[in-house]
């Protein structure tokens, strides 16, 4: 074999991958055969050399072995948490319809009250005019159908509608004598709320994303233009026309807007009625 | 023949005591084995070329696995373990890839 000069030539002008491929085996094996041919080996080598062997039968073997161990142990962990996850959402699911339920009851319960007491059915025609207007029941009527999303091409928050676009267009439109409005399917009330959380918009904590359909009830004939008169309405003029962000209004002959999901006093509660 | 009756001692023994690998070796534990395989590889060509030495084999098996989980542990604490395991990786396998090609052309001549 060639000197170590020599050797440290050839890894200098070969490169490492060639030199690597080349001195494969290692050089010891072939030193000492050149140094000490014929010579036997003694037993306490032969012994180390069947430990070493053994050593690596269980090297390799616990290396298998945990790797499955672990494969198995993170499949475990994934079914695990879907599980958990499918049975969160079944309950979610299962109060909702509770809620949903409940309130049904609940109207309907009302609905007896007030049609069973003498002087009931006049409250109870009041009642069920308020909640037209609050939002609490399902409602239907003409009106007009806005939609409208993001500029083109949006790339920065300047060219996507906010949620304060959104607020000046719901208040805009109620200004303009909208009697019921919903966005996305979302029923506003008189305490909806409207904010940006995050990519999204949230309407009554419900995040909505983009393009954004407001169903307004109201006079068709005269919503439009009385929309385009108050100031929120010229500002969203002028957002179309700036920004580029996309603003449709057309009317509609027949909407039906659903009840709000939702509907809860923060602070006020009933005070005791005199008992009739 | 020694050598396979070694071999399947070492097997039946983590066979039967399954030993169970703490946390902090577990990144150590692959690159030691391939580190092995490359010495074991080195061993069998070198006993076909009729020049195995056992003592040699026990420390290029030793300092091969010592090195080669120094190496990647080193390149943890520096925060490169992840690219100084792929090089032990790729060195270590183009020594396996033409250790076994020599064995091959030992045993079919070709």
């Amino acid at each position: 074999m060639s000197s170590p000069a020599e050797q440290q030539q050839e890894r200098i002008s070969i490169g490492l991958i060639e030199y690597l491929s080349r001195h494969t085996l290692d050089e010891d094996y072939e030193q000492i055969a050149r140094n000490r041919p014929g010579r036997r080996s003694t037993w306490l080598a032969t012994a180390a050399m069947m430990a070493t062997l053994a050593l690596f039968g269980v090297l390799v073997f616990t290396a298998a072995s945990q790797t499955t161990r672990n494969a198995s142990t993170a499949e475990h962990d994934r079914t695990t948490l879907i599980d958990q996850v499918n049975a969160r959402r079944a309950s979610v699911q299962e109060r909702n319809d509770r809620i949903r339920a409940l309130r049904k009851e609940n109207d309907q319960l009302d609905t007896d009250l007030l049609a069973g007491g003498q002087s009931g059915s006049g409250v109870f025609e009041r009642v069920r005019r308020l909640s037209v207007l609050t939002g609490a029941v399902t409602v239907k009527g003409q009106g007009v159908r806005v939609v409208v999303d993001d500029a083109p091409n949006a790339t920065s928050d300047r060219n996507k509608v906010l949620d304060s676009d959104l607020q000046k267009l719901v208040n805009g439109l109620w200004e303009a004598g909208a009697e019921a409005i919903s966005i996305n399917g979302q029923r506003l009330t008189n305490l909806s709320a409207i904010r940006q959380a995050g990519l999204a918009i949230n309407v009554d904590y419900r995040p909505l994303t983009a393009p954004y359909t407001v169903l307004a009830i109201g006079n068709p004939n005269t919503l439009p233009s009385r929309f385009a008169e108050t100031t929120h309405g010229a500002t969203w003029f002028d957002l179309q026309k700036q920004v580029g962000l996309r603003f449709d209004m057309k009317t509609d002959r027949s909407l039906v807007l659903p009840a709000a999901d939702e509907l809860s006093l923060r602070y006020a509660t009933r005070a005791k009625e005199e008992s009739r | 023949m020694i050598a396979a009756i070694g071999l399947v001692v070492g097997i039946i023994l983590g066979l039967l005591l399954t030993p169970d690998v703490p946390t902090w070796l577990e990144p150590y534990l692959p690159i030691a084995v391939v580190a092995a395989l490359d010495a074991v590889f080195g061993a069998l060509r070198a006993f076909l070329d009729g020049i195995f030495n056992d003592k040699v084999f026990v420390i290029s098996f030793v300092s091969n696995v010592v090195i080669a989980a120094l190496i990647v542990f080193l390149g943890d604490k520096l925060g490169v373990g992840a690219q100084l395991s792929t090089g032990v990786v790729v060195v270590l396998g183009i020594r396996i890839f033409s250790n076994v090609a020599a064995i091959r052309r030992h045993i079919f001549h070709a």
